[in-house]
């Protein structure tokens, strides 16, 4: 249980620095960079939960998907590189009395936690160990859990709408496929005959 | 039906003329308002002969509306009507009929006729609602009504500073009065729970006994009560010490002072006292104070009377003495006898004033007896009527013949003061004496001044003078008649043998006493007394204004004090303004410079306002527009929150 | 599988389904016609679901293995919902025309956000929760923007994204500390586990409160709303003010009233802070605007502070306020804003105070209306307002909570300031410019609107009635 032990407070130690880094970076490729290397340790850490298909997913969507297109964009747009810049250090002090307080706050939190079984051990899905992790996801997502599904498919639906509405412009001038249009073409409709005189242009 | 339309036909005059004056015009808006009044006052003459002599069916009592019901206090709006009621509707409508008429013709050039004529009709709706009342409220209504209306028409010009001065004082100095009204239904409501006539007054008895603490002293409840209402009388009546508003209220129109400042309002505080006789009746020290205030009233008035230049304010004094005498016949029980003066006073005093406009009028607004003289043979019609005013109020007659309407009413006054058993009743009997010397004296100074002698008018106003229109005399043939026979015709159901029967229940005096027998009972010397006085007065007039006319200068130069203290009305203002008017204005002066300025302002509606400017300001910096800002206010927030949830803890 | 499980929530999946269909329509099918016509399709499924609730044909129960919840509060505050979307888009129909941005995704994006709306206040466990709060938000997120050429708009989309995310963050480690406390995401467990005093899930409580203040824009986590609602077109601005705001606000009162009665001592704490804040700086800030937009914005913050003051007794009668405070507080806005769309000078419309001055010469009966519709928001009796504000602070008084009722006057007393001003504008202000002619349509929604505000007072039992029955359900 100790390397388990280990493995966790590696995890967790290598995952908030990483996210410190995150936002302190100047150069911000590097900020995403840092990023996936959090997403990876987060990653670790549902591994050693057990949790190994939201491991996976988040390294595949997250790290995969998300992260990697967060870097073209980076790139693409040529952020300038910002030095921290006195606007950040006059936030500096309220900022850091915020952040204190908070942290004290929650670590009120952490020193008055009492571990209480009845409630915690409800939080594990199932014991039943005939299922691994993932199908038992797979087992209750499609039928107890099919509202959230749902939902989760139409957010999905709303921000795709709201993508396209946001950013397709169509301007009259700009030439677009159009299948029918391309299917609807015959013959008689497309060949003009013209006759040419000799020497002159269309 | 009948008594409805009689109260109410001045008030649609009033609101027709008030409201849409301008689109119906000023002609039309004279006529509407003077027609409904002259309908009314032909009505209340019918009531009168109705209630007084032909049914004799008293009490009748109509209600209009439900007024108000709030725990015991219920009350109707409605409208009493007794002899004396009907006796009050007869001379408050034929003056202001009168009145109205003659306004046509003295107001014509005044450009906002239809305001003045809507006043009038209103402040003749609300006297009729005072006079109709069946209760104590409705009574306080019509009270406050004819003051607002009197305010209103005092200040009619209102461009004139003068006048409006005048109308505030008229509206303060009865402020004092109308407290003491207001506390008295107070105390009525308290002590009867209830403020309609018949109840309180059916109860009155037992009062009597009751006791009230007042600064240590015991009280009978009922004369505390009766003593309370006296001294809103008194504001009302302008008896002595709250008289100095009546003779600046003569900045109002002359027609004004006519209905409202002779014949009137002024006459309130006596029907009030009439009407409240059951109650009165029971609380005899207040009967002496009635008496001490009219008889020291009347001698006063008419002394400041003797010396003043203003043919108006002389008879303004004229009034404020005639009242007194009212006052004195209310103190010594003779309730008849005071009505009965003030329905003969209502009209030779309201023909004087007339007479006295008409003149002013002539005279193009000039006032000063002294720039007047020798005018009977300008303005001889209205020289018949002064003379016919002057002789009525003189008390002209030869007992057991015939007089004029004041020779009745008032030696009457005079005889009950005689024999009045209350011990201040000879004093009164003095004054009273004396006053109807100084009475005919300044009666017929007025007479000599202005109408005798050499004119000493300027040649311009000389030039203009001329007769008033007879839109302005016709009118005052009513009051000619009434000056003249009023005395002669009712003086028997009035005062003498028919009067319990005239005023059957209306008027309540006491089983014991007997003092409108015994007036007439009294001896030959004091019959006569009276109008021996009044002859001396005549005579002196005569010998200081006709025959000697430099002498009254010569007197007022070796008299200089007893002139001066005359002249200005025993000082009286300046000792108002000394004692209260000063210290007032110096008191309100600290509440607003520094209590309301440098306090309530300052922390109160200016400070709060520039404070909510200031943090307005501050908290719209907030709003900056950057993200980083916004996201940042919501994780102090957020913190905010917790720390002052964790350090304070839990709410209720 | 019996199929009648699902008819408690039949709305929400009739809408659902309704929005994909004309969604394809619109893609398919485009010309110029195509927005009116999917418009009206929209108007009319949502007015047939509305009389479906209306007519008591949707069954009461739970649905989905109890995370959704359908009861008299629910469809109280559903029949609210549905009457501001269909009001807001009949005129978005007239106003989008005007400003020449009729793309049919707009109507697409309020249909899913009403979906949103519609679950939030049936949800009863927390992922439904915050599933339908992400699914009210985020086609919201793009409509405040969707007049993607203005600058104003953009700017306003993305700054509510952006704090929009961050609120979801709060609210999802509040949750997840719920969660974590409780061991349960359905609200009757969360409340049955609630029993011991702890400082962790007070900090969850509380986490959770601030993600809910962002959404009904409680101070101090107000601070898009002026900004988005300056940048938005108009009836997206109204449909903000009015909407989203019942469906958080009725969340927020199911959630605290039947997963946590047990620390109502604790949230009631957090929530008079909100509402004391929110009132004085909605009013405080407003007199400051000259836009208004921004004006309506503070005051819509002002009146959420007014209505979480029914929240905090956690009783039947502050429950009940507060119903009654949404159903008139969508009138009077919905007008209001109705009434600033109505309002056109060369077809340009109106944005600042300035440009309604004089208005009473002009128009006077848009005049008279808008200054009935101010003297009502600002709580003069015998207005709809007043009674929504008297029941309001007579809840607050009934609890003890004395000085949060005077704060709540005071405000209202402040606030009164600046609706005046709007009428002093309209009244004693010369005019330079004249109004163009407004569409009956407007009209007509705008009268009627008024008429319920100003008769309000005749029979307002049938409407308190209303709210009364809704409220009940909560505390059986």
């Amino acid at each position: 249980m100790i390397v388990v032990s280990l493995l966790f407070y590696l995890f967790s130690f290598i995952m908030i620095a990483s996210a410190f880094m995150v936002i302190l970076s100047r150069n911000p490729v590097h900020s995403v960079l840092f990023l996936i290397l959090c997403f990876f340790n987060s990653a670790g850490i549902f591994l050693i939960l057990g949790a190994e298909f939201l491991a996976f997913i988040l390294v595949i969507v997250y790290v995969g998907a998300v992260a990697v297109l967060f870097l073209f964009v980076v790139m693409m747009l040529d952020v300038e590189f910002k030095s921290i810049s006195s606007t950040v250090i006059s936030y500096l002090p309220i900022g850091l009395t915020i952040g204190v307080i908070v942290l004290a706050e929650l670590m009120l939190v952490l020193f008055t936690w009492k571990r209480d079984y009845s409630v915690t051990d409800n939080l594990s899905i199932t014991t039943d160990k005939q299922y691994s992790n993932t199908e038992i996801i797979g087992l209750v997502l499609y039928t107890d859990n099919i509202l959230f599904f749902q939902l989760a498919g139409l957010i999905l639906l709303a921000s795709m709408i709201g993508a396209i509405v946001l950013t397709v412009n169509h301007r009259p001038s700009a030439k677009r496929q159009d299948i029918n249009k391309q299917v609807e073409r015959d013959a008689e409709s497309s060949i003009k005959n013209i006759d040419m005189k000799p020497g002159s242009g269309i | 039906m009948l008594y409805s339309s009689i109260v109410f036909l001045p008030l649609i005059g009033a609101i027709l003329t008030g409201l849409f004056g301008k689109t119906i015009g000023a002609r039309k808006s004279e006529l509407i308002t003077s027609t409904l009044v002259a309908i009314s006052a032909l009505l209340s003459w019918y009531v009168l002969l109705n209630v007084g002599w032909v049914n004799g069916k008293n009490d009748q009592v109509i209600v209009i509306l439900k007024w108000l019901t709030s725990g015991a206090l219920d009350l109707s709006w409605s409208i009493r009507v007794d002899t004396l009621t009907a006796v009050m509707l007869v001379v408050v409508n034929t003056v202001s009929a009168v009145v109205h008429f003659y306004s046509i013709g003295y107001m014509h050039n005044d450009p906002s006729r239809q305001r003045f004529f809507s006043y009038l009709s209103l402040f003749t709706f609300a006297m009729l609602m005072l006079v109709t009342s069946n209760n104590f409220l409705q009574l306080f209504f019509g009270w406050e009504g004819v003051g607002l209306a009197s305010y209103l028409l005092i200040g009619f010009w209102h461009h004139k500073e003068s006048a409006n001065n005048a109308a505030i004082k008229a509206f303060i100095v009865n402020r004092v009065g109308d407290f003491g009204f207001a506390l008295g239904i107070f105390c009525i409501f308290y002590f009867f729970g209830s403020l309609d006539f018949n109840t309180v007054f059916s109860n009155a008895s037992d009062l009597v006994d009751k006791k009230i603490n007042i600064f240590g002293y015991s009280i009978s409840a009922i004369s505390f009560i009766c003593f309370l209402l006296f001294i809103g009388a008194m504001g009302k009546s302008a008896q002595f010490l709250l008289h100095t508003w009546l003779p600046d209220a003569m900045e109002g129109p002359t027609p004004v002072s006519a209905l409202i400042h002779a014949a009137t309002m002024v006459t309130a505080g006596v029907f009030l006292v009439a009407r409240c006789s059951p109650l009165y009746e029971l609380a005899p020290s207040v009967m002496s104070l009635i008496v001490f205030i009219g008889a020291t009233t009347a001698i006063f008035a008419a002394s400041v009377a003797l010396v003043q230049n203003d043919i108006k304010k002389v008879i303004a004094y004229s009034t404020c003495s005639q009242l007194g005498y009212m006052f004195v016949a209310l103190g010594v029980g003779a309730y008849q006898v005071g009505i009965f003066h003030l329905f003969t006073h209502a009209f030779f005093k309201a023909l004087l004033f007339l007479g006295a406009g008409s003149v002013i009028h002539a005279m193009s607004n000039e006032q000063d007896m002294r720039h007047m003289g020798g005018l009977r043979k300008f303005i001889p019609k209205t020289y018949i009527l002064m003379l016919v005013g002057t002789l009525a109020l003189t008390g002209f007659g030869v007992p057991g013949l015939f007089g004029m309407a004041g020779f009745y009413s008032k030696d009457a006054i005079v005889e009950a003061a005689y024999v009045s058993s209350i011990s201040i009743g000879s004093y009164a009997f003095t004054m009273l004496l004396v006053a109807a010397l100084m009475t005919s004296f300044y009666s017929w100074r007025l007479i000599f001044m202005t109408f005798h002698g050499t004119p000493r008018a300027s040649k311009e106003v000389m030039s203009h003078l001329h007769e008033s229109p007879n839109i302005m005399l016709i009118p005052l043939i009513i009051l000619v008649i009434g000056s003249i026979l009023s005395g002669y015709a009712f003086y028997d159901s009035f005062i003498y043998a028919g009067f319990k029967e005239f005023w059957a229940s209306s008027i309540f005096i006491l089983k014991d006493n007997y003092i409108l027998k015994e007036l007439h009972d009294v001896s030959y010397l004091i019959k006569w007394s009276p109008t021996i006085m009044m002859i001396i007065g005549v005579t002196f007039a005569y010998y200081l204004y006709i025959r000697n006319p430099h002498i009254p200068q010569k007197i007022a130069k070796d008299q200089e004090v007893l002139y001066s203290f005359l002249l200005n009305k025993w000082y009286f203002d300046e000792i108002y303004n000394y004692i209260f008017v000063r210290p007032a204005v110096l008191v309100g002066k600290i509440f607003w410079k520094r209590g309301d300025e440098n306090i309530i302002n300052r922390f109160g509606p200016d400070g709060i306002s520039k404070q909510v400017v200031k943090i307005t300001k501050k908290i719209v910096q907030l709003q900056s527009g950057l993200i980083y800002h916004y996201a940042f206010s919501m994780i102090i927030g957020l913190t905010f929150i917790i720390t002052f949830y964790i350090i304070v803890g839990r709410g209720s | 599988m019996n199929l009648l499980i699902f008819t408690p929530v039949l709305p929400e999946i009739a809408i659902t389904i309704v929005s994909m269909f004309l969604l394809i329509i619109g893609v398919f099918k485009k010309n110029e016609k195509t927005y009116s016509t999917i418009s009206n399709l929209a108007i009319l499924s949502l007015l047939v679901v509305l009389f479906l609730i209306f007519s008591g044909s949707v069954p009461k129960g739970v649905s989905f293995g109890g995370s959704l919840i359908t009861d008299s509060f629910s469809l109280y505050l559903k029949t609210l919902i549905l009457t501001s979307s269909i009001i807001i888009l009949i005129v978005s129909n007239i106003y989008l025309r005007n400003i020449n941005l009729l793309k049919f995704e707009y109507i697409i994006l309020v249909l899913l956000s009403v979906v949103g709306m519609m679950i939030m206040v049936s949800s009863n466990d927390l992922i439904s929760l915050y599933l339908s709060i992400e699914l009210q938000s985020l086609p919201l997120y793009v409509l405040a923007s969707i007049r993607n050429k203005s600058s104003k708009s953009t700017e306003s989309g993305l700054k509510y994204f952006v704090l929009g995310a961050l609120s979801s963050c709060i609210l999802l480690y509040g949750l997840s500390l719920i969660y974590g406390y409780t061991g349960s995401i359905y609200y009757n467990e969360i409340a049955s586990n609630l029993s011991e005093y702890d400082v962790g899930i007070l900090i969850g409580v509380a986490f959770t409160l601030a993600g809910f203040a962002f959404k009904i824009s409680a101070v101090p986590f107000h601070m898009w709303t002026p900004d988005v609602y300056e940048g938005s077109p108009t009836t997206v601005t109204a449909f903000f003010a009015v909407a989203p705001k019942i469906a958080a606000l009725g969340l927020i009162v199911r959630i605290l009233i039947t997963a946590m009665p047990n620390l109502i001592a604790d949230w009631q704490s957090i929530l008079i802070l909100l509402s004391i804040f929110s009132m004085l700086l909605g009013a405080f800030s407003a007199i400051g605007q000259r836009n208004l937009k921004r004006l309506l914005a503070y005051s819509s913050i002002s009146h959420m502070g007014f209505a979480l003051m029914g929240v905090i007794n956690g009783s039947f009668d502050g429950v009940r306020s507060l119903s009654l405070y949404m159903l008139i507080y969508l009138v009077m806005s919905l007008a209001l804003f109705i009434s600033i769309i109505a309002l056109k000078t060369n077809d340009e419309h109106i944005e600042n105070i300035e440009d309604i001055s004089g208005l009473a010469k002009i128009n006077p009966v848009m005049a008279l209306i808008i200054s009935i519709l101010l003297f009502s928001l600002a709580g003069i009796p015998p207005l709809a307002g007043f009674f929504a504000k008297f029941y309001v602070l007579y809840a607050a008084i009934d609890a003890k909570l004395y000085y949060l009722a005077i704060f709540g006057v005071l405000s209202s007393v402040i606030s009164a300031f600046y609706y005046l001003r709007i009428i002093k504008v309209m009244y004693f202000e010369e005019s330079a410019i004249s109004f163009d002619p407004i569409s009956k349509r407007l009209k007509t929604i705008i009268y009627l609107l008024t008429a319920i505000t100003l008769l309000f007072f005749l029979r307002p039992s049938i409407f308190i009635n209303f709210a009364g029955t809704a409220s009940a359900s909560l505390f059986i």
